[in-house]
């Protein structure tokens, strides 16, 4: 293999779509989790938080002491009891990547208005 | 007679209104959340033990807030460090903190 051949490979390598971060696909059961947190995990209702862009282990340690009954509510209790370790950690890490309004509080800088 | 069951209505409402804390006051709740930050304030800061993020709080609805806030002072979420925090704050305090954090700056 000539070298123009080998630069030619190379080029075509990066720019394949395999080498791009692979996305989260969303999960199966992210569709039960719709009806309260969102279709994306943005929240229209007080009640529920907002989960898009949340770390994804909070939410997989929330989801298994939902499961475990150790946090308890009645809605969340009978949807994580249904979870295997493999569904939470798919779940969690689809709503971390989710784009959403989220944000880490700071001491500093003015008020929003 | 339905003005004056209106009016009934109406002082009943009101009775029930200034029952429960009044509004929050987001430069009160500004000095309460101090403490907050040494956690919340941390971009990807770590709960040991079990070890995951603490959550961010900044963009959450304030109702959700003031809900979990309440279940840890309550003892009925679990979370030593929170439920110690949460024992020292009345209803009013934890008004002014949802009120603060719906409000609050975002880490740079």
């Amino acid at each position: 293999m000539n070298h123009s051949r080998l630069l030619a490979l190379a080029i075509a390598a990066t720019t394949l779509p395999a080498f791009a971060a692979p996305e989260v696909a969303k999960p199966e059961k992210a569709g039960t989790c719709a009806a309260c947190h969102g279709e994306t995990g943005v929240s229209a209702n007080g009640m529920y938080p907002t989960i898009a862009g949340q770390y994804a282990n909070y939410l997989e340690h929330s989801l298994k002491a939902y499961r475990q009954g150790t946090r308890k509510n009645a809605i969340m209790g009978a949807q994580a009891v249904n979870l295997t370790d493999a569904e939470i950690k798919q779940l969690s890490a689809w709503y971390a990547a989710q784009q959403g309004p989220l944000y880490t509080l700071s001491v500093h800088g003015d008020l929003k208005q | 007679m339905l003005t004056a069951r209106r009016a009934v209505l109406a002082a009943l409402a009101t009775a029930f209104a200034t029952s429960v804390s009044a509004a929050g006051d987001v430069e009160a709740g500004r000095i309460k959340a101090n403490t907050c930050m040494g956690c919340h304030g941390i971009p990807n800061y770590t709960n040991a033990y079990p070890t995951y993020r603490v959550p961010k709080l900044g963009g959450q609805h304030p109702e959700y807030i003031k809900a979990a806030l309440k279940d840890y002072r309550d003892g009925k979420r679990q979370h030593t460090t929170m439920h110690a925090q949460g024992l020292s704050l009345s209803d009013q305090d934890i008004e002014d903190i949802a009120a603060y954090i719906a409000k609050a700056p975002a880490h740079q």
